[in-house]
């Protein structure tokens, strides 16, 4: 039946990277990862259960890549503007610094996470409560999601339904499909039985309603609704397959995924060791890194390369020009992260409890923690910017000098912002050490291009990473990237041994 | 069990020449590379082989914000805080001593100009930076054979237009900034192209 149904389009068909059971290899097979993140760990706890003989090497001082929870005192890495982070010692309040939520859908790292046992809570990306807020409307007053969300709505309902009913809109439909549509179109947009848009409950109350009969909120002027950048992409953000309810993250911070990954194969991951060449020849692979003052030299059958590739395109190589191309020619993101402590959970007082404020200043949005409800100080995500010039200016800046940016800006959201924060720590990816960028800045052309080459290896050695995926900033994609990589390895391991014994 | 494995492959991990880097100059070939010889993917250009003088006025200027803070110059902008937080002039003093360790290697050509005009828009540029292009500390010309050739076409269009040598404290820079102006983006690219033909051996030459 299941089948059936995939060929007739009723259940995806994926074409996803299938995890692996690797064929033991009795410690008979060496192989050197490079990069203790989220691919290069997974590719290691999986070729260590095979008995493969790994090795990771690790040119930060922690293990997890991009996969960053700040607490207090960490270290923030980044070059020019190093941070310790001054958040109180407290379990709830942390920031997640790159990875910081997991939709259903993405089931490697699910399976990861309930294979080892990292403990999993809901996320909330939509909350309906939360602030819009853009200097383009309403003398850039903040109304709450749900208003502009469902006058939005109701407006183009009603504008459909009219075009529908004056036989403006030539859609091919008699009349019982008619009568349908605007049924739709009703229910859609909350129209009353004339398919008038009146306002609706959607939008809230204007008073309480519980005791006293409830008032609706006037119709917000559609012609201030579309200044607002805001119907461009944001209003539309949780729809996003990757987005969408039901979303999760780990409880006690997102690097609890590294945490677990490393309790099975931290004894093979040594920090501090930075990569200098990486050079293929026949059957193997020879990396010199450098460790505590001291330059060495290891050989192992396979590598497993996830450095990012424009940092990889500086150290010594060997690889052909229609591979190393491609270091230069997909760019690298500039994402910017801004956490706030605050001395109240004063947004539970505005009713909202987790979820994303968005604004169309550079700080872009306001995340409020979904864990920790109704305890007294929570950790904002104040500024998460996607547009590559927003993080270039909050980058120039001091760590002080951005927070009181995010602060400034956050007060048209918020207006009694600024007396309730207490310290804040920020990461711009692109000046992270031994990062120097977020996800690879992929384009279809550019996929048409160079993918499929850097997916397929040179020699033994494999780029590996959320670069080397169709999901490039997302730990799942990392983690595909990785069992598509060591499945070609046990593909080619039983070929020799088949070879061997014939 | 695991960790006798592990150990056993990095044990097999053979010494070599004691790494000159000191700890805490470790991010420096994040950015520049290997033995610091540029990396054009997140446009770090290439420290091997540059003068010590050179670097010291460089980092100093850095440090002073008279490079680095133009809106336009994000590499520069990447570069500035890192200098600002070398911490004193002793500390500045053991990054260039760092930086003189790094053995240059030939860089590749990455454009395609007129060498033959590109000589003659040159002759103005011998004054300071020498026939050959190998600089003059007097005059604090750099050397500009050896550079990633993709380095000198962004610098030339920095100084033309203002984001670099234009501070009141960057005396060099200003110099520079005159014969910078001179250049349109072809010329740039055509002088650039003379000086990699000075550069590089000829079998790498891409004046064809």
């Amino acid at each position: 039946m299941f089948r059936v149904g995939a060929a007739l389009g009723w259940v995806p068909a994926f074409a996803a990277a299938e995890r692996p059971t690797l064929k033991p290899v009795a410690g008979k097979r060496t192989v050197v990862v490079l990069g203790a993140g989220i691919s290069g760990l997974v590719a290691t706890y999986e070729l260590s259960r095979a008995g493969y003989r790994c090795s990771v090497l690790e040119a930060s001082h922690r293990a997890g890549g991009r996969n960053l929870t700040l607490r207090r005192g960490d270290k923030v890495d980044e070059l020019g503007h190093g941070q310790v982070c001054p958040f109180d010692d407290d379990p709830d309040l942390y920031l997640n610094a790159g990875p910081a939520r997991i939709p259903s859908v993405h089931e490697r790292l699910l399976e990861y996470c309930r294979e080892l046992n990292v403990e999993l809570s809901p996320f909330v990306n939509d909350n309906h409560s939360a602030w819009v807020q853009d200097d383009a409307m309403f003398d850039g007053k903040p109304l709450r999601n749900r208003e502009y969300v469902t006058d939005a709505r109701g407006f183009m309902a009603e504008l459909l339904a009219k075009g529908i009913q004056s036989h403006r809109i030539d859609a091919q439909l008699d009349a019982l499909d008619v009568e349908r549509l605007l049924g739709f179109l009703r229910a859609y947009g909350d129209l009353d039985d004339q398919y008038l848009y009146r306002g609706s409950s959607r939008a809230g109350y204007r008073n309480a309603a519980m005791i006293e009969a409830p008032q609706l909120k006037g119709v917000l002027d559609i012609r201030e609704l579309l200044k607002s950048s805001f119907w461009r992409s944001d209003m539309h953000f949780a729809e996003g397959q990757d987005q969408a309810p039901m979303m999760m993250e780990p409880v006690g911070g997102m690097d609890k995924v590294v945490a677990a990954l490393m309790a099975k194969v931290g004894k093979s991951v040594q920090l501090n060791a930075q990569v200098e060449s990486v050079m293929v020849r026949d059957g193997a692979v020879d990396v010199v890194y450098r460790a505590r003052g001291e330059r060495k030299r290891v050989s192992a059958d396979y590598c497993l390369n996830c450095i990012p590739m424009h940092i990889l395109n500086g150290i010594d190589n060997n690889f052909p020009a229609d591979y190393s191309g491609a270091f230069t020619a997909i760019g690298r993101g500039k994402l910017f992260k801004l956490g706030l402590q605050s001395r109240e959970r004063f947004w539970e007082r505005e009713q909202i409890y987790g979820g994303i404020s968005w604004t169309a200043q550079d700080i872009t949005q306001i995340w409020y923690p979904a864990h920790g409800i109704h305890r007294r100080k929570g950790v904002l995500l104040a500024a998460y910017t996607f547009d590559p010039a927003a993080g270039e200016r909050f980058a120039d800046l001091a760590p002080a000098e951005r927070i009181e940016r995010a602060i400034s800006q956050g007060e048209k959201v918020h207006p009694n912002y600024r007396q309730f924060i207490e310290c804040g720590v920020s990461v711009a990816w692109h000046q992270m050490n031994h990062m120097l960028g977020c996800a690879a800045e992929w384009t279809e052309p550019l996929y048409q291009r160079w993918f499929a080459r850097l997916q397929a290896p040179v020699g033994n050695h494999y780029l590996i990473g959320d670069q080397v995926s169709r999901h490039p900033g997302w730990q799942e994609g990392a983690i595909h990237s990785a069992l598509h990589a060591i499945t070609d390895i046990d593909r080619r391991e039983q070929a020799t041994r088949a070879g061997a014994v014939a | 069990m695991r960790t006798s494995v592990a150990l056993a492959l990095l044990t097999g991990a053979a010494s070599l020449a004691a790494a000159a880097t000191p700890d805490e100059f470790g991010y420096c070939t994040v950015c520049h590379g290997t033995n610091g010889n540029g990396n054009v993917a997140i446009r770090a250009p290439k420290l091997a082989g540059l003068p010590a003088w050179y670097v010291r006025a460089q980092l100093d200027s850095f440090r002073a914000g008279w490079r680095g803070v133009a809106a336009a110059d994000a590499p520069g902008r990447e570069m500035q805080p890192v200098a600002a937080a070398l911490a004193n002039d002793a500390v500045t003093a053991r990054a260039v001593a760092y930086v003189a360790t790094f053995e240059p290697r030939a860089p590749a050509s990455s454009i395609a100009g007129d060498t033959a005009r590109g000589s003659v828009l040159y002759a103005p540029c011998a004054a300071c930076h020498g026939s050959a292009g190998s600089g003059d500390e007097a005059v604090g010309a750099p050397a500009l054979t050896g550079q990633n050739d993709w380095y000198l076409v962004a610098q030339l269009h920095n100084y033309r237009d203002g984001l670099r040598g234009t501070h009141p404290g960057d005396a060099r820079g200003a110099a520079m900034r005159p014969f910078a102006a001179a250049l349109d983006d072809a010329a740039i690219v055509d002088v650039v192209a003379y000086v990699n033909a000075m550069t590089l051996p000829p079998v790498m030459r891409s004046d064809h």
